[in-house]
């Protein structure tokens, strides 16, 4: 039995119309909207522009007051400062005080947050050290480019180590590096138990690192669910090798035509990422010490940020338990699941991270209605499988026992 | 704390961003260039008050404007939405509005503690350098003066008035038995009564030549001994005066009947200007009370009397002056009432800002900032307006003005008068700016009104919408 948590984040029948001068209906910016939000899911907020996002977003955050229904953040409203102290926003753009230079943007959130100077001092060196911007903590934001206000940006997010994050449009204005670094954190945060609302029009951003989705048009629910379930394709099987020879080929395009009486759809080289070609690139130049006035390659993920949450412990029993509880079934593989190449500028501590057990919740359990036959990997592993050669072996196998029946 | 937060990063912005620091370079550009360009009336004394009542006037003034601007804060951080990063950490909309407030208020503390400190300082700089070309008798006679008459906190007292309504019953009385207000229509006693007090008064405040007039002060606090001083301070308003334009007369100080000693003071005073006199304070009684008579005839044997009349106008009316403290806590006393409207303003324009865009709250906390320093003076054309009569609707214009005379009556509700809490003219004139006046200030202006003008703002603000940009 899995005991079923409060969720952070929860609305009812939300709505916001916004009125003109004479108080008359101008637009109705979110209808009906129903969320739940549990604790440790990394959530994804799509829509095009104007989809109501960034305004749900603002209701969420208190900044907006809602035109019918009812929020809850941890099962308080928004505008309760007990709340807001567990809260990090990254807002679409980085509304900073140029006058500041980044130590002291990130001392005077610190400030609002109580906490104490040592720690202050402490948590904006690191988160500094971390969005790459060490090097500047003495220049006014004034004369940061956008990309650079944004690593402030999501560094002020961090800085009361968050139980909720929401982050709005993170990676825009960033560079393939910086976005990179931002889903990476993203995915770090999410294995150490937070729990993130991530609102984006880039889908790969969403679909690299988020648990569930909920798809906004024109202010409503479009769809939701969780994300591997809605993009995985069930008629289709991808098997990724090695490269192999003509003559291979043809015996596993034979093979399947005699076990499954199948065609093979497609068989390619599949191409590198640009992303992930791009970061090659810089990271040799990076090597180099080639001299940048930007932002350099990010430092660890903070400690600080880096103990689970008090629910995510708890969870962590409720996982473990549940997962000795489970059959082991077949994992089916999609192109979500491809291993990506070592690529990353200098990730030693992601490397450590990933090399240490998850302490993540496994939310498909959490997940009442989901069904447990289409078995859907745990999300670490859906991020970075090892290729599964014991499917060819076993397809192999399969075929040489059905020529034996068969010469028999 | 996060109030604290809030206020430094006011501060901050302030330095920062350069407005703070334009105002206090004109604060000090204004006090330092002052001195080289006011005289006064050439004595020591007249260029030290000038200099005073200019250098304090001009610091209230432009730390008034700097007030209003520095509200811009709180209207750019809506306009440039670095609200929304404020509002999402652990701060109360009340935090948040009253930080704003305490930002501009330390602001105003420290420019207005330092433009005391450069006014302190120049006051010195005049003390030593006004009247090099003179002897040094006469310029030590001129920083006596302005030790014992300017630099000094002295309480004043002002004449008791004789009760003038016994003579105006009997003249009243007399006139309805010779028949004087027999048939006029619509005869109003009260006001013909009022009409005739005045008129004694006005008799009373004349002195012809060759007579005198006895003045009586209460509560003298002071202390009674020879060796002390005190003074007198009238003006020589004089009727028909010697072509030289001398006034020669005596003044008397003491009652012997009162068990005290008479100190008799010739003068020749120069017609139409403020004089001093001083005297010893043993002239006053055991009961705190103090006789002093104007004798209108020439003291001076061999000089030619001449046919004064004297006029001691309510406007310029004698006063009896001691000390009852220093310059210095004067100063800091007056810096207190400055700053207690100082802090009234400042809540005004964070009001005006969480409802309004900048343009809009600046025009808005000037209009109260102009009502607030000519309250008095609205006061007398709403009176002049006539609220309360029953022709409002007669015609349109009676209708607009009565409107307006009505709104300006409710105004003072809130809106509090800056020129009755204007202490400049009492620490320039050497008056001690009273404890009690100074508490006065700090009740009204501050733990009030501000009270209740930050309250409204806290109010509007909670109800806001941040997100939606006002214009």
């Amino acid at each position: 039995m899995v005991k079923q948590s409060l969720p952070v984040v929860q609305t009812a029948g939300l709505c916001k119309t916004f009125k003109d001068f004479w108080r008359r209906p101008r637009v109705e910016a979110v209808k009906d909207l129903n969320l739940a939000i549990k604790p440790g899911e990394v959530f994804g907020l799509l829509g095009p522009n104007g989809s109501g996002k960034t305004t749900t977003i603002k209701m969420l955050l208190g900044l907006l007051y809602p035109s019918r229904g009812r929020i809850s953040l941890f099962g308080k409203a928004p505008t309760d400062v007990v709340v807001k102290a567990r809260i990090g926003f990254l807002p679409e753009e980085s509304y900073l005080y140029r006058f500041l230079v980044a130590h002291e943007t990130l001392d005077y959130f610190g400030r609002l947050f109580r906490l104490p100077k040592a720690l202050r001092n402490e948590r904006a060196d690191r988160l500094l050290d971390m969005v790459g911007l060490k090097h500047e903590a003495k220049r006014p934001l004034g004369e940061y480019s956008k990309g650079m206000a944004r690593r402030i940006g999501l560094a002020q997010a961090l800085i009361n180590d968050p139980e909720f994050l929401i982050l709005d449009e993170p990676t825009t204005g960033l560079d393939p590096i910086g976005a990179r670094q931002i889903k990476d954190l993203i995915r770090e945060l999410g294995d150490k138990g937070k729990t993130i609302l991530l609102s984006s029009h880039v889908l790969a951003d969403v679909e690299d690192v988020c648990d569930r989705v909920t798809i906004l048009y024109g202010g409503q629910q479009r769809a939701a669910g969780d994300i591997g379930e809605l993009l995985s394709k069930r008629d289709v099987t991808q098997i990724t090798t090695p490269a192999l020879s003509e003559e291979t080929v043809e015996q596993v395009r034979g093979l399947i035509q005699k076990l499954e009486k199948k065609d093979i759809l497609d068989v390619t080289h599949p191409h590198q990422r640009l992303e992930e070609f791009f970061l090659r690139i810089v990271e040799e130049a990076q090597a180099a010490n080639i001299v940048t006035s930007g932002a350099r390659a990010g430092g660890a993920l903070p400690e600080f940020l880096k103990v689970p949450t008090a629910e995510t412990t708890a969870d962590v029993v409720e996982t473990l338990v549940e997962a000795a509880d489970r059959p082991s079934v077949a994992v089916p593989v999609t192109p979500a699941a491809l291993p990506e190449p070592a690529v990353e500028p200098s990730r030693e501590v992601l490397d450590d991270l990933l090399s240490t057990p998850s302490l993540r919740s496994d939310d498909t359990a959490e997940e009442p209605a989901a069904p447990k036959a289409a078995t859907e990997p745990p999300r670490a592993s859906r991020a970075r499988p090892a290729a599964d050669s014991g499917v060819i072996d076993s397809l192999i196998q399969r075929a040489e026992d059905g020529e034996n029946e068969g010469s028999k | 704390m996060p109030i604290w937060a809030v206020a430094r990063q006011m501060i901050a912005e302030g330095i920062r961003m350069k407005i703070a620091l334009v105002f206090l370079a004109l604060i000090g550009a204004v006090i330092v260039g002052l001195p080289f360009s006011v005289e006064g009336d050439s004595t020591l004394s007249g260029a030290v008050q000038s200099f005073m009542a200019y250098g304090f006037s001009a610091t209230a003034v432009l730390l008034s404007m700097l007030t209003i601007f520095m509200s811009r804060s709180l209207s750019d951080e809506l306009v440039n939405r670095q609200i929304f990063l404020v509002m999402t950490k652990p701060v109360s909309r009340w935090q948040f509005v009253v930080g704003k407030w305490l930002g501009i208020t330390c602001l105003n503390a420290v420019f207005l503690v330092s433009a005391g400190l450069t006014i302190y300082g120049m006051i010195h700089y005049i003390r030593i350098s006004h009247g090099s070309g003179a002897g040094e008798a006469e310029r030590s006679s001129e920083r006596k003066a302005l030790a014992e008459e300017v630099l000094v906190a002295r309480h004043a007292l002002r004449v008791v008035l004789p009760d003038f309504s016994k003579t105006a019953e009997r003249e009243f009385d007399r006139n309805v038995e010779e028949g004087a207000y027999a048939g006029i229509p619509d005869f109003n006693v009260e006001a013909e009564k009022a009409r005739l007090r005045k008129k004694h008064e006005a008799r009373w405040r004349v002195v012809p030549p060759l007579s005198s007039r006895v003045f009586r002060f209460e509560n003298v606090l002071c202390e009674r001994s020879r060796e002390v001083f005190i003074h007198l301070r009238y003006k020589a308003d004089v009727v028909n005066y010697a072509p030289d334009e001398v006034l020669r007369a005596a003044w008397v100080f003491g009652d012997p009947a009162n068990e005290t000693p008479e100190y008799i003071v010739p003068i020749r005073h120069r017609v139409d200007r403020f004089h001093s006199i001083r005297f010893p304070s043993d002239a006053v009684a055991a009961d705190h009370t103090l006789r002093v008579e104007f004798v209108n005839r020439n003291p001076f044997q061999g000089e030619r009397q001449f046919g004064n009349v004297m006029d001691f106008r309510k406007s310029n009316e004698v006063e009896v002056l001691f000390d009852v403290g220093s310059f210095e806590g004067n100063a800091v006393r007056l810096m207190v009432l400055m700053m207690c409207k100082l802090m009234f303003l400042a809540a005004v324009a964070v009001l005006m800002t969480t409802v309004f865009s900048f343009p809009v709250a600046s025009l808005g906390s000037f209009t109260v900032y102009v009502i607030a320093g000519a309250r008095s003076f609205l006061m007398e054309a709403v009176d002049f307006m006539g609220v309360g009569s029953d022709s409002m609707f007669s015609s349109f214009s009676a209708f607009a003005g009565q409107l307006i005379a009505h709104v300006i009556t409710m105004a003072q509700w809130v809106v509090p008068d800056f020129g009755y809490y204007d202490g400049v003219e009492t620490l320039v004139n050497g008056r001690n700016v009273g404890l009690v006046w100074v508490l006065q200030g700090v009740g009204e202006l501050v733990l009030l009104k501000t009270v209740i003008v930050l309250g409204l703002a806290v109010l509007l603000f909670h109800r806001r919408e941040v997100a939606e940009v006002s214009v």
